[in-house]
């Protein structure tokens, strides 16, 4: 039999708010443990949380980024369990009235066809500690480490609209996308800041009936939630076949044996309101002054890349899948750089440099300016690209402008005719055999006297104007 | 001042606040009221040995004011009534001037009508619960206790108010507390609640009828009022309570502070037996009833919280006929500070639990015009914010009326 997956997803993303969520204590989970405490975080008796006013504002913005409508009312309630890893036995989550509800994320599938991923809706709750295990002498010991308690999460839950991991590896980037624009989060998966659980049932392609779902916790990156519903889909779809049945439980990824494992499950008890964080009341004044610092979002900015800037869709894409990135690009772009060439010299060649230092666009030395400045000579032949690469790798470790660089390293191009005439008659001298192969039909011979006309000038040479020259004196081959 | 009436008692010299409106006052408070290093056991083995690590906001500010806050009487388990509380002792023996409890479901009149003084608990929201180591928090606030009225108005005076600790207290206007022990407003109505005279029996009903012809002497006029529902105040009190006290209870785990079973396999065996072995059979079965409610009759509880807001709007609706409630305080037979089961607590309280239900400031007022047994005693609810001319009234009466001090 066929069978379609239903797939939800729950993602935790901790807001990079400067505080936790109900006290002053700095948000920095992996500072030294316990370093980052009080008595509200620790839930000392008599102790009374805080709400943090630019949570809100965060948890709100991302809430806006997710295309929500946020809720006139909301309000925190205990959800209640016993584990070491919360000292109070409650934590405070929004379950009666969340932050926002009914979004949508838009995102494209494996066709290339667009599709949208409803989102159910997206709530405030407190991060809990974090256990560490040891042992001492022969005896395991738990240790507790109160940093990460308290820390403000917002949990985004989405409607089970997902059918495949590639719909849900593109919800989850498309999602993380969303949130940094809008500086919220910083939403990566291998640093813990975005955690991701998935529900996941199967059914005959098809129908539309709702099946027992099994949960998956534990990836640690996008490419892992993929991998585990892939993995899942055919564990159930097998035991299906088997002709036994899905029981409702949690599972674990493994990301060694690349395998989902049960777990044991948490017991949970319904949500009770809680009478000490004041309930939130939303105005439209708040609201509206939140809405008006909302930026241009990917999906328009993208849109208005392809069309005023002529970039290809992929090309549109990419230049406003970051904030900083697109606003890096449209920079470069005003200092009269073509956008489609500043696109081809980001993708290719700024940001893989970039990450070879551990760089962003934001703090990098090669400015907007300074890059704006390299493109505009080598559009204008003063240098080639070879030199380019190699002057931007300059620019990394020096505060000169690249005017200075190429001066300095003799990179200018050479555009004089006669100088380039007397390299190009020299390799035709010293080349025979390859100028043979060019007259008897081999044009790849073309490639190999540039090349050599190109070393003999110390890569500083005009390719165009070498190539030029050699198919003047040497005539049509065909 | 007998040392068996207090778990605490303070020594060192360290009154504050010079020219402050409570200068030379003696204050008690107890033992889950957060004084810095102070133990703060609360009346539970759960939080054995703990001691404050902060002031409450009133701590610093009765201080601040000037009072001297002599020691913590001894408490029933986590305030949740008044069996074994000293409270009542430490002002009938007249070591203080004031003190200082928690209030969950009327302790603090209740214990006032022990005592024979003025038992008053504020409007929910006007005073801090910062620092205050409680067990139902929707419920429960400060409650202030004194022989003189004019006490109680100088505490609240300096103890209400916006607190940056307790962002669950309301914007409001802070009622003047200036003009104490005199009516504001002479033609004061005051409304009966039929449903509660329903419920009285004859003793009881002979006996509050003949206060409220005092007040009548007075030149107050006294207006009957329905209230139907009365007797779900009870129920509503005793579910949300329950699951309240077992939600927010869970931190009582033994594991930071507080008593820890030895010698257990695992952490879920250590929660269990540490909890066990801490709290008290009252408490227990309090907790395990909330955890009833929350886990296998939660529509209950969405029932009663339903019926509270319901219950609050009824109640509220009643100050545009009339300008306060009169109840008694207390049944009679059934003594407050000896209950043990949960039927019996209530029982004792069902009569104050009401304000603590509503969130609305209510006073008891002493004086008897029968024996003492017999006395159902006079409470007044006020509507929300209007504690200074509820204490002033209070106040008005006893002096004139009732042959209060
Ligand atoms: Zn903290």
């Amino acid at each position: 039999m066929d069978y379609e997956a239903v797939i939800g997803l729950e993602i935790h993303v901790q807001l990079n708010n400067a505080t936790k969520m109900f006290c002053d204590c700095p948000n920095r989970p992996g500072d030294e443990p316990n370093q980052n405490t009080c008595p509200i975080c620790l839930w000392i008796p008599g102790a009374m949380p805080r709400f943090s006013q630019v949570v809100l504002e965060k948890a709100t913005m991302a809430g806006l980024a997710l295309n929500c409508e946020i809720q006139k009312e909301n309000a925190f309630d205990q959800k209640v369990y016993y584990y070491p890893d919360l000292p109070k036995g409650f934590q405070l989550s929004q379950s009666h009235l969340p932050l926002a509800k009914n979004g949508w994320l838009d995102i494209t599938d494996e066709n290339g066809q667009p599709k949208r991923i409803r989102i159910h809706q997206v709530h405030m709750e407190e991060d809990v500690a974090k256990l560490v295990h040891e042992t001492e002498g022969h005896t395991p010991i738990s240790l507790v480490d109160f940093n990460r308690a308290g820390t403000p999460l917002v949990e985004i839950v989405s409607e089970p609209d997902i059918r495949t991991p590639h719909e849900a590896m593109e919800y989850i980037r498309s999602l993380r996308t969303q949130i940094r624009y809008v500086d919220s989060a910083e939403c990566s998966m291998e640093s813990g800041t975005m955690r991701v659980d998935a529900n996941i049932s199967i059914r005959p392609k098809n129908s539309d009936r709702m099946n027992t779902k099994v949960e998956v916790k534990n990836m640690n990156s996008i490419h892992n939630v993929g991998n585990a519903i892939a993995y899942e889909i055919t564990r159930q779809a097998n035991q299906l076949q088997k002709g036994e049945a899905v029981v409702l439980h949690t599972r674990l990824w493994n990301p060694d044996k690349h395998v989902t494992e049960a777990m044991r499950g948490k017991f949970e008890g319904p949500c009770v309101p809680d009478p000490s964080v004041p309930r939130i009341i939303v105005t439209d004044e708040w609201l509206n002054t939140l809405k008006a610092r909302l930026p241009e979002m990917p999906g328009g900015k993208a849109e208005r890349f392809f069309k005023d800037y002529g970039l290809s869709r992929d090309e549109a894409v990419l230049m406003s899948s970051e904030r900083n990135l697109s606003e890096y690009f449209e920079a470069v772009v005003n200092q009269d750089i073509p956008p489609r060439f500043a696109v081809h010299w980001i993708a290719t060649q700024l940001l893989p440099a970039l990450k070879e230092r551990n760089q962003n666009v934001e703090d990098t030395p090669v400015t907007t300016e300074r890059f704006s400045q390299l493109l505009s000579m080598l559009e204008r032949d003063e240098i080639n690209a070879n030199s380019a690469k190699e002057v931007l790798a300059q620019l990394f470790d020096s505060t000169e402008t690249p005017g200075a660089v190429i001066e300095k390293g003799g990179l200018r191009q050479v555009s004089n005719t006669s100088e380039i005439e007397v390299i190009v008659d020299q390799i035709i001298t010293e080349n025979r055999s390859a100028v043979d192969d060019f007259h008897n039909g081999k044009t790849k011979a073309m490639g190999f006297l540039v090349g050599r006309a190109m070393q003999a000038s110390q890569g500083k040479a005009n390719p165009r104007l070498i190539k030029e020259m050699l198919s003047a004196k040497l005539g049509n081959n065909t | 001042m007998n040392p068996d009436n207090y778990c605490y008692i303070d020594h060192s010299p360290t009154e504050t606040g010079e020219n402050g409106t409570l200068k030379g006052k003696l204050l008690s408070i107890q033992p889950n009221i957060s004084v810095r290093g102070w133990p703060t056991e609360a009346g539970s083995v759960a939080l054995e040995g703990f001691r404050a690590l902060e002031d409450a906001t009133v701590t610093e500010r009765l201080r601040e004011a000037g009072a001297k806050i002599t020691g913590s009487t001894r408490m029933s388990e986590l305030g949740f009534g008044l069996t074994g509380d000293t409270t009542p002792l430490a002002i009938s023996d007249g070591d203080v001037d004031i003190a200082l409890m928690t209030d969950t479901m009327g302790e603090t009149r209740l214990a006032a009508s022990i005592a024979g003084a003025f038992g008053f608990k504020p409007s929910y929201g006007l005073v801090s619960r910062y620092g205050l180591i409680g067990l139902v928090p929707s419920m429960e606030c400060y409650g202030i206790m004194a022989k003189k009225p004019e006490d109680i108005g100088s505490v609240m005076g300096v103890i209400a108010g916006c607190d940056n600790h307790d962002l669950s207290m309301p914007e409001y206007q802070v009622p003047d507390f200036g003009h104490r022990g005199k009516i504001r407003e002479p033609k004061v109505v005051i409304g009966t609640v039929r449903e509660c005279m329903d419920t009285l029996d004859t003793d009881e009903r002979k006996a509050f009828n003949e206060t409220l012809s005092q007040i009548r002497k007075m030149g107050l006029k006294i207006r009957e009022c329905n209230l139907t529902d009365f007797d779900l105040f009870k129920t509503v009190h005793n579910i949300i309570g329950s699951v309240e006290a077992s939600s927010s209870g869970g931190k009582y785990d033994g594991v930071r502070y507080g008593h820890r079973a030895r010698s257990t396999e695992n952490w879920n065996e250590m929660y269990l037996k540490s909890r066990a072995e801490s709290f008290g059979l009252l408490i227990k079965t309090y907790l395990f009833q909330g955890a009833y409610f929350q886990f296998e009759n939660y529509s209950a509880f969405e029932d009663a919280c339903r019926i509270r807001a319901r219950l609050i709007k009824k109640t509220e609706a009643l100050f545009n006929e009339v300008d306060l409630i009169v109840l008694p305080t207390r049944r009679r037979g059934i003594n407050a500070a000896d209950t043990s089961t949960i039927e019996e607590v209530y029982d004792a309280f069902s009569l104050t639990l009401p304000a603590n239900v509503t969130g609305l400031p209510a006073i008891h007022i002493p004086g008897s015009v029968f024996r003492e047994e017999n006395d159902p005693g006079l409470q007044l609810i006020g509507p929300r914010l209007g504690d200074a001319n509820l204490i002033s009234v209070a106040a008005a009466l006893s002096h004139t009326t009732l042959g209060g001090k």
